[in-house]
């Protein structure tokens, strides 16, 4: 087989490559099919049903995000086949889920997927199942909640924990209509392996899997992002900063592909935020002058006050008199900069960076 | 992900060890195998028997055995003071209404033979017949060469007879032909289907046979290990089956490995890939396919997977000529064992020429009790037909032409007595209790479709079944496997054959 080849989407030849589901190839050629379990950091789970389509040759339907191009491949993505399950799939969806005054899923500050779709689809009101999906019990972890009610079990928090995280503290629990995101034991994610990186929350398209501390049902026309770096360490993972009305209410990764950090954060970059507001934040220099109080001060003072003060101690005791140990949340660059001031301008080789130890 | 060195495959026998799935259990089995205490919680919580509280009576509710009286059967259990759960269909459909005890063993009361066949030598399973472990057919398989063994099977016809009938040859050729060095063969001894009691039967009155055609397969295909995923209520089966493997190994089948797996609660492992997801300690949730077992199987082999009867046929296969199997059926090749049970005089397995009617069914199991009004051809998932379907054969493809199946010949037969609206809440109860959860068309379906038969019931409106065949599409072209493609069927059959059952009535009393 080649190295690539025409697949006919809709009745137009499209390029693909050996090895890429049909999903793929639509999406390069802007041929939308609709996705809820869809990864490309995770396995394809082919269970959220939305991506089916049609393959000539084959009697059912396929999922697209699973199913690999094959030379020749005709492939339906609007259908009247395809569009009838798109309908009812988003109407069993919608029978299952907490709805809004409205009658469609439940917005929320992380967007809904499935409103989205359902807004995009015409669908049927269905009487609600009411699964008796179970919620945890009382979890005193302070960033990461679980709303049973707005989950539609596409699995990719479980699996972003075991094939992206490696951490294992959630996954699929009970059977059928009961099915349910659990811990072991049910116990609160403190008492787990989790390590509250909140990528559940970045992974989960309707907003189930929430963070504790923003607020949950924020409209999305009303905040918006800043992309940012974080400054807890020197990796440099690229945060966005959710603003809403002057203040950051939530931070989530940018999306997966677009940054070093591939749409990771872990608990420091993602919920170690408050800070930012709070009412003991310095947001000026300060300088102590002859009275013994700190005073604001503008940089050119601060730093002039410093650089006096580091170049007294030297000319009076020699440059090893001098110590310099830089914040864990310099970046590389920072640090870099660091030990050239150290070792360059104040000559000592006294210099260290805390995360060092 | 698994770390380095994780036993993963043992967690489940492991809880089933200890008594479940419990928070002390998960931590301690955790520790011992390196698998995440999450992972063996959730997939325990997966299995009926795993997450119970303690072993328990199981009383069974499936169709036949509610329409002879399985609550009345758990009331006086209960009474009795037993501790009792409900269970999917035990198997034990001959003895309905059946309960086993929470030593997974049938009760006193239920512990009778079963009605079979009468002892005739040309039978190829011939359940009646002396058992024999002079494995004569490996010897001459042997002789043969595996490619003459499977050129026997293909002119046998023979079909799967788990429930999907797919032709046997087709999985053994894809097996041998595969790079991979290693394979396996599993036999799907996880029977479920409600009305479906005959790989029970193989297995007491003749387990040499599917041993013996376990090692052809074996044979024919390169593999050396066998696994046997055997249902954990055939506790007294295990036993027997046990047994047989370790007179065979010690004598002539020594060249193979044969391990025993025991289900947990979960129909669903039925299902050949939820099997091997369940062999590899895992959640029962089918895989996508392709890639089919026959490449990337258990441990992601390339696996030959067949049910206990199918195997069974084997040795008959190879011992007699394919030729002569083939010509026992009439459309379709072989004889075939029937389970038939529910408003009949003699309910047990019959092994009849594949393609029989329902008539000749019955007359072998000594005639209709009543006037029947409708049967199951297959199990649940084989929906419901009228009596005026009595004279068609029960074969794959004649019933497939009326939208039914024949999946594992578990023929049910109710008489007028019985109420077909509630004989289809009973069937669609099993499908949402058994669905694995996994994809939303089956999960929410099955949900659905059970909740508005119930509502219809309750309340006496047909309106309450309105979006009932748009759900039941869904259902059908959405699912993953085939429990979710079929769940709809018990409801949309019964009411496109029966539809003045499904007008108004009377609401049900509080």
């Amino acid at each position: 087989m080649s190295d690539s080849f025409d697949i006919v989407l809709n009745g137009e030849r499209h390029r693909a490559r050996t090895g890429e589901t049909v999903l793929r190839v639509a999406q390069r050629a802007g041929v939308h099919i609709p996705t809820l379990c869809n990864d490309d950091r995770l396995d394809a789970a082919g269970c959220c049903r939305a991506c089916l389509v049609e393959i000539d040759g084959q009697r059912r339907l396929q999922p697209s995000c699973a199913w690999k191009a094959a030379p020749g491949q005709v492939v339906h993505t609007e259908s009247p086949k395809v569009r009838r399950h798109r309908e009812l799939l988003v109407s069993l969806y919608m029978a299952d889920h907490k709805l809004g005054p409205d009658g469609l899923p439940l917005h929320t500050t992380q967007g809904n997927e499935l409103r989205a779709w359902a807004e995009a689809t015409p669908h049927k009101k269905l009487t609600q199942v009411h699964a008796p999906r179970a919620a945890r019990g009382p979890d005193a972890n302070p960033y990461v909640a679980y709303d049973p009610a707005l989950c539609i079990l596409c699995a990719k928090c479980t699996r972003y924990c075991d094939e992206i995280e490696a951490v294992n503290a959630i996954a699929l629990s009970g059977r059928g209509s009961e099915t349910t995101i659990a811990t072991a034991g049910t116990r609160g994610l403190l008492d787990t392996t989790c390590e509250l990186c909140g990528g559940c929350i970045d992974v989960c398209p309707t907003g189930a899997m929430h963070a504790k501390q923003a607020p949950r049902f924020l409209a999305k026309a009303v905040f918006e992002k800043v992309r940012t770096t974080c400054n807890y360490c020197g990796v440099g993972c690229q945060i966005d900063l959710n603003v809403h009305q002057g203040k950051v209410v939530q931070v989530t990764a940018p999306p997966p592909g677009e940054t070093v950090n591939d749409g990771n954060l872990c608990v420091k970059g993602r919920f170690a935020y408050e800070f930012i507001h709070h009412q003991d934040r310095l947001t000026t220099p300060l300088v102590r002058r002859a009275d013994g109080q700190l005073h604001p001060a503008t940089w050119q003072e601060a730093l002039d006050t410093a650089a006096k003060g580091l170049l007294r101690v030297k000319d009076k005791h020699g440059p090893d008199a001098l110590g310099f140990v830089s914040s864990s949340r310099c970046t590389n660059e920072e640090n870099y900069l660091v030990q050239k001031l150290a070792r360059a301008a104040f000559g000592t080789n006294n210099v260290h960076q805390c995360a060092a130890t | 992900m698994d770390f380095r060195g994780a036993q993963r495959e043992r967690i489940l026998a492991l809880l089933a060890e200890r008594g479940g799935a419990t928070e002390g259990n998960v931590r301690a089995i955790s520790a011992e195998t390196g698998v995440a205490e999450a992972d063996i919680w959730g997939a325990g919580h997966f299995y009926g028997l795993l997450r119970q509280d303690g072993p328990k009576t199981l009383v069974c509710d499936g169709l036949t055995c509610m329409a002879l009286g399985a609550e009345d059967r758990k009331a006086a259990l209960l009474a009795a003071g037993h501790d009792c759960a409900p269970s999917s269909c035990l198997g034990l459909c001959d003895v309905a209404p059946a309960a086993i005890g929470p030593d997974l063993a049938p009760l006193a009361a239920d512990d009778r033979p079963c009605h079979l066949s009468p002892n005739d030598p040309e039978l190829p399973i011939n359940l009646s017949g002396p058992r024999s472990a002079a494995y004569a057919a490996f010897a001459r398989a042997k002789d043969l060469g595996p490619d003459a063994v499977i050129a026997e099977v293909a002119a046998s016809g023979l079909q799967g007879r788990g429930g999907a009938g797919f032709a046997a040859h087709i999985k053994w050729t894809g097996v041998r032909g595969q790079a991979d060095p290693v394979r396996y063969v599993v036999c799907n001894a996880d029977e479920g289907e409600p009305g479906t009691f005959k790989d029970r039967e193989v297995i007491r009155q003749q387990p040499e046979k599917l041993v013996e055609g376990l090692a052809i397969a074996a044979w024919a295909v390169g593999a050396r290990d066998i696994y046997i995923y055997l249902r954990a209520e055939f506790e007294r089966e295990r036993r027997i089956l046990v047994d047989a493997i370790a007179k065979a190994t010690a004598g002539p089948l020594g060249g193979y490995v044969f391990h025993m797996v025991r289900g947990h609660g979960a129909y669903i492992c039925g299902e050949e890939t939820a099997l091997l997801e369940s062999m590899e300690g895992k959640r029962g949730m089918p895989r996508l396919k392709p890639p089919f077992p026959t490449e990337r199987g258990f441990r992601g082999k390339p696996t030959l997977i067949h049910n206990v009867e199918t195997l069974a046929c084997v040795p008959d296969i190879i011992l007699r000529g394919g030729e002569r199997f083939r010509a026992l059926g009439r459309k379709e090749a072989g004889a075939k064992l029937y389970c038939i049970s529910g408003h009949v005089a003699r309910p047990g397995i019959y092994e009849l020429p594949l393609g029989v009617t329902l008539d000749e069914l019955v007359a072998a199991a000594g005639g209709y009790v009543g006037t029947p009004l409708v049967f199951s051809p297959g199990g649940a998932s084989s929906g419901f037909l009228p009596m005026s379907e009595r004279g068609r054969p029960l074969d794959f493809g004649s019933l497939a032409a009326v939208g039914s199946m024949l999946g594992s010949a578990g023929a049910v037969v109710l008489n007028d007595t019985a109420d077909l609206a509630q004989a289809v809440v009973w069937q669609l109860h099993f499908f949402e209790h058994e669905s694995c959860g996994q994809c939303a068309p089956c999960r929410i379906g099955t949900r659905w479709i059970h909740g508005a038969m119930r509502h219809y019931l309750h309340s006496g409106d047909p309106a309450a079944l309105g979006d009932v065949a748009d759900v039941a599409w869904e259902m059908a072209e959405g699912s993953i496997c085939g429990l979710g493609q079929i769940a709809a069927l018990p409801l949309t059959s019964a009411v496109q054959h029966f539809p003045e059952r499904f007008g108004p009535r009377p609401a049900a009393q509080e």
